[in-house]
């Protein structure tokens, strides 16, 4: 008997895309929990989108194979298009209807009726801020489409929600709006949201996954991924600023690379963080200096993410 | 056929809310009422014309209904003919490039539903446009000209539209295929200038529907011959042509 529960939200095998013999996608392994809010970052080009396409059944892969809550995608016939809701980067709109109109059409699409459908479509239009909308979508701004969107994609409250850059149009309480309301969703829905904007992933996201030039570089929880790259990376404050300890720290075995920032401490990037632990506060007492501080930072998302996009690049 | 109902409500209320509710209809409508009008003052004009230039005399019969129905069927068979090609070129590609076919093609509705509802309600729409042209058509010519038969300009309509639902299938593979509203529409007239040349040759003639090209003026006129081959042809044509969109739209990528 198979745990509901246990099987993937999103499970991507060795999933390739290439279009006119360029690889877009190559042999792309994910797994997304149930319940997860799981980052998917890239620069723009990495391949973010056509994951996307390729995971709503809009595109077909070249090889390989993805599974939303255990079912194969298979185009036209995906029996999940119930369970998931989706936000392309840019969501076209007829622009003939109205904000309520589009989320009637799509309720009803769902098999949404009557009253079930009346109380979603008006709970998901304040969501979004547009409740007093009245005009067209055709007039509407990039930030209300992408508000419009998000509406869009909750109608059939959905168990995976796949966003395609979801902030990226917004204005600073727009996005913050919409991280909240991500935020909100933990634990209930799983959301899996590609995007390149570092602090919206940090924000929110539980797990990540890095992706570049159609690879993925990493997938890992959030902690985990800031506690191994942050642990590469070590800050001494000496009590007395010393060139020659500087000298022997950089010349060491263990030591990567060293910098001496302005105020006098020493940060290093190390291969062997446990030998750094021992052999640094040893020379410092050869040197009859005194050790003020030494620790292990935790790295950003940022330092994270140029540290394995750089390496690649 | 997941969310043929609910797409094809969409596709009729896009018709009331956007110029297509003014241009194929302002089309059929400007040809319904002028038709007869022109059939009337056309001899009258001829005549004023060559009154005009002394040694030339013109012998023009009086005009009647015929006339009326001919100018119908011929503005039929050319400028509707045209507009139809045009203004369908883009029924699917459209809604590929703006992205609503990709974003409500990920929700439950099949790509089956989506071509077959915008064929069902287009088509819908160009019959009850025609429709009320013809009896637009009949009142004016019998304002003009007096009593007129009915059964004639029926019939001459009712052979157009069997075309036209063809041009329309066709518009909708065409428009799958190339992804473009330029492309598909230089299919369109391609397939009109092909269609119509058929008529000169003796078996497609009187089995394909190319002998529906003409067949609207012969019957507008008191003539025409059996069509019974053609139309189911072109019945058939057109579920052919639907079949292959189907086909090639569930196999592209949106």
């Amino acid at each position: 008997m198979t745990d509901a529960a246990a099987v993937p939200a999103i499970q991507v095998s060795a999933l390739t895309k290439s279009y006119k013999g360029q690889l877009a996608l190559d042999h792309v392994d994910l797994t997304v929990p149930q319940g997860s809010v799981f980052g998917f970052l890239g620069p723009n080009g990495a391949g973010k989108t056509t994951t996307l396409r390729l995971l709503n059944g809009l595109a077909v892969p070249t090889s390989g194979e993805a599974r939303i809550l255990g079912q194969q995608v298979t185009r036209g016939l995906d029996r999940n298009r119930a369970s998931v809701g989706y936000l392309p980067d840019v969501p076209g709109f007829y622009p003939w209807m109205t904000a309520r109109e589009f989320l009637l059409f799509a309720g009803g699409l769902f098999g949404l009726r009557g009253e079930v459908l009346d109380q979603r479509v008006s709970s998901l239009l304040d969501l979004a801020g547009l409740t007093e909308v009245t005009s067209r979508v055709g007039g509407y701004s990039r930030g209300m489409k992408q508000r419009l969107g998000i509406a869009q994609a909750l109608i059939n409250a959905p168990k995976v929600l796949l966003l395609d850059e979801p902030t990226s149009a917004l204005d600073p309480i727009g996005r913050k709006d919409v991280l909240e309301m991500i935020a909100a969703l933990a634990g209930r829905t799983t959301v899996f949201f590609s995007t390149h904007i570092l602090s919206d992933v940090e924000r929110v996201c539980d797990t990540v996954a890095v992706l570049d030039h159609g690879r993925v570089l990493v997938q890992a929880p959030m902690a985990e991924l800031k506690r191994q790259h942050g642990a590469q990376r070590l800050i001494v404050e000496v009590s007395t600023d010393s060139a020659q300890l500087a000298e022997e720290f950089a010349a060491a075995s263990w030591c990567h690379e060293l910098v001496r920032r302005a105020d006098g401490a020493l940060v290093m990037t190390v291969d062997d963080v446990a030998a750094a632990q021992v052999d640094v506060p040893a020379r410092i007492a050869a040197h009859g200096l005194g050790l003020v501080r030494m620790e292990t930072p935790e790295m950003g998302l940022e330092e994270v993410f140029v540290d394995l996009v750089g390496g690649t690049n | 056929m997941r969310g043929f109902t609910i797409f094809m409500r969409k596709e009729a209320r896009e018709i009331v809310r956007t110029w297509r509710i003014w241009v194929l209809p302002g089309i059929v409508l400007l040809f319904a009422i002028s038709g007869p009008l022109l059939a009337k003052v056309t001899p009258e004009l001829l005549k004023s014309v060559a009154g005009s230039q002394s040694g030339v005399t013109i012998l023009i019969p009086k005009p009647t209904y015929h006339d009326s129905y001919l100018q119908w069927a011929k503005n039929l068979a050319q400028m509707v003919t045209f507009a139809i090609i045009v203004i369908y070129g883009g029924i699917v590609s459209g809604e590929e490039r703006s992205g609503t076919a990709a974003l409500v093609l990920s929700k439950p509705l099949s790509r089956t539903s989506f071509i077959a509802a915008k064929y069902v309600v287009q088509a819908l729409f160009l019959t009850v446009t025609v429709t009320v042209g013809a009896l637009i058509t009949w009142g004016v010519t019998v304002a003009v000209f007096g009593a007129s038969p009915v059964g004639l300009l029926a019939r001459s309509t009712a052979v157009w539209l069997v075309w036209a639902l063809l041009l329309l299938a066709m518009m909708v593979l065409f428009s799958v295929l190339t992804g473009s509203q330029a492309g598909s529409a230089g299919l369109g007239f391609g397939v009109y200038i092909v269609v119509s040349l058929g008529a000169l040759w003796g078996p497609l003639a009187r089995y394909s529907p190319s002998a529906l090209v003409d067949a609207p003026s012969s019957i507008a006129a008191g003539g025409g011959g059996e069509l019974a081959w053609p139309m189911v042809t072109s019945a058939a044509l057109s579920v052919l042509a639907l079949w292959c969109a189907v086909l090639v739209f569930g196999r592209k990528e949106l």
